[in-house]
């Protein structure tokens, strides 16, 4: 017995340190980070308290790079607002032709951001705007300029935005100009990249980007970039496509959040699939 | 007399660990509140790593897998990340920190060019092992995103590591011999 508790105690580091990485892998193997509710959405709302009071504190290379998307926007937005009055007349005139149901009167709820974080690649936003205004998990959050994110978790006082640039996210997207459908994911750096579109089809710098209508998270029609480079993978059938987000997600202030919740159903229906195959798959291997 | 200094000792140590476990509370809403500020391209120094690597080097191994461990796991359950990526992450990087670990000359471990090599050596396990849990969800290369990421923000660990240096260690508890 005592040669076991000495030998316990020689190797106590390396018996700690085995014990400790166990516990951690179990961890890792069973938290989902795609839900971050109870406790954990308690203490992150919190910190969006403590960040909501520390916001005060500037930071230059947002307000820098915020300062020049915006210089940018309002060049774009002063020549389309001619283009947009007189298809605004048109369509109005078109619709009332064809007696079309207006889709375009989603509610859009305007919210400060508090506070950016983006520790260690993961990038959130935390919202001013909670339970208490009626925002839920799922809802899209988008700028002027495009869609910046979804809503994964809430408080009564704020809500937790992730941001396109993130590693979970895969968006249902396709091409305005032919309607081509593709996946918008995030694989590092400034562009977001758009996968699927065979190399068949053209694509050219300056198409612009948006949720497609199969999307079982976002509403559909919602901008989200332009295409700055088409790039081709030797032996690929698919495009890479590089996508600049319309939303300058390193100077975000002002969002609107759209209360709009995707069909619960049909997520739900998807994400059951995706479980099924996946352990379809564990049991092949 | 022996016992007296045991006591002694054994009072120095708690104090430590409490100043270690507020450093890291510090440590912890810098991250989470101000690192925005000093964020070069989305990659941003891990602050919490030096610390769970100078807890390595001061106090050893033992007690420097606990911190990694502990400070992991807050952070993990704070920054909404994946709970036990940066406690494993942590837990190895002191891990392999405490085999430097020289009770009889904490100057040469803590005040010289060497503690910022062994932050190097940690950070770029820590990273490894972190981008590898980051990216599993994801269909990206492995490979070119640690390039990208890992790599720059281990050197950028490291250059805030050698602040690190600056600070003064009580003459008490170095070059014992």
């Amino acid at each position: 017995m005592q040669d076991f508790i000495k030998i316990i105690i020689r190797f106590k580091e390396l018996i700690t340190f085995t014990a400790l990485t166990v516990i951690c892998l179990s961890l890792i193997s069973l938290s989902d980070a795609s839900k971050i509710g109870g406790f954990r959405a308690f203490v992150i709302a919190s910190i969006g308290k403590l960040q909501d009071a520390f916001a005060w504190v500037p930071n230059p290379a947002a307000l820098r790079s915020e300062n020049q998307a915006l210089r940018e926007l309002n060049l774009q937005l002063s020549t389309e607002v001619i283009k947009m009055r007189s298809a605004l007349i048109e369509n109005n005139r078109l619709r009332s032709m064809l007696q079309l149901k207006d889709t375009s009167s989603v509610h859009l709820m305007p919210a400060e951001v508090v506070n950016k974080t983006n520790v260690q690649m993961r990038s959130y936003i935390t919202l001013d705007k909670g339970e208490q205004d009626g925002v839920k998990e799922g809802m899209a959050v988008r700028t002027d300029g495009g869609l910046v994110g979804e809503i994964v978790a809430t408080t009564r006082k704020y809500s937790l935005v992730e941001l396109l640039n993130n590693r979970h996210v895969k968006i249902s997207a396709k091409i305005l100009r032919n309607q081509i459908e593709g996946i918008i994911a995030w694989e590092g750096g400034q562009y977001l990249v758009m996968k699927n579109i065979p190399t068949s089809f053209e694509v050219y710098p300056g198409d612009i980007i948006i949720t497609s209508n199969y999307s079982v998270k976002y509403p559909h029609n919602l901008p989200i970039g332009k295409v700055i480079k088409i790039e081709k993978e030797p032996g690929s059938l698919f495009h890479r496509i590089l996508v600049e987000p319309f939303a300058n997600f390193a100077g975000l202030e002002q969002v609107f959040i759209i209360e709009q919740v995707v069909d619960s159903e049909v997520f739900q229906l998807s994400k059951e699939i995706e479980e099924r195959i996946k352990s379809r798959n564990i049991k092949r291997k | 007399m022996k016992l007296e200094a045991q006591k002694y000792d054994l009072k120095n140590i708690k104090v430590r660990y409490i100043i270690y476990g507020i450093i890291a509370l510090i440590l912890m809403l810098i991250e989470l509140l101000f690192i925005n500020i000093i964020s070069i391209e989305n990659v941003t120094p891990d602050l919490l790593l030096i610390l769970c690597v100078w807890i390595s080097l001061a106090e050893g191994q033992f007690p420097g897998i606990f911190a990694g461990f502990t400070i992991g796991l807050i952070f993990d359950i704070i920054s909404g990340d994946v709970i036990g990526t940066n406690a494993l992450a942590k837990l190895v990087a002191a891990y392999i920190a405490g085999f430097f670990h020289k009770e009889r000359n904490l100057k040469a471990n803590l005040n010289t060019f060497r503690f910022v090599l062994v932050v190097l050596l940690s950070a770029f396990i820590h990273n490894l092992i972190y981008f590898f849990f980051y990216l599993k969800p994801a269909e990206t290369s492995f490979a070119r995103f640690f390039l990208q990421y890992g790599v720059a923000a281990t050197f950028y660990t490291v250059l805030f590591s050698a602040i690190a240096i600056l600070i003064r260690i009580p003459a008490k508890e170095i070059d014992i011999d």
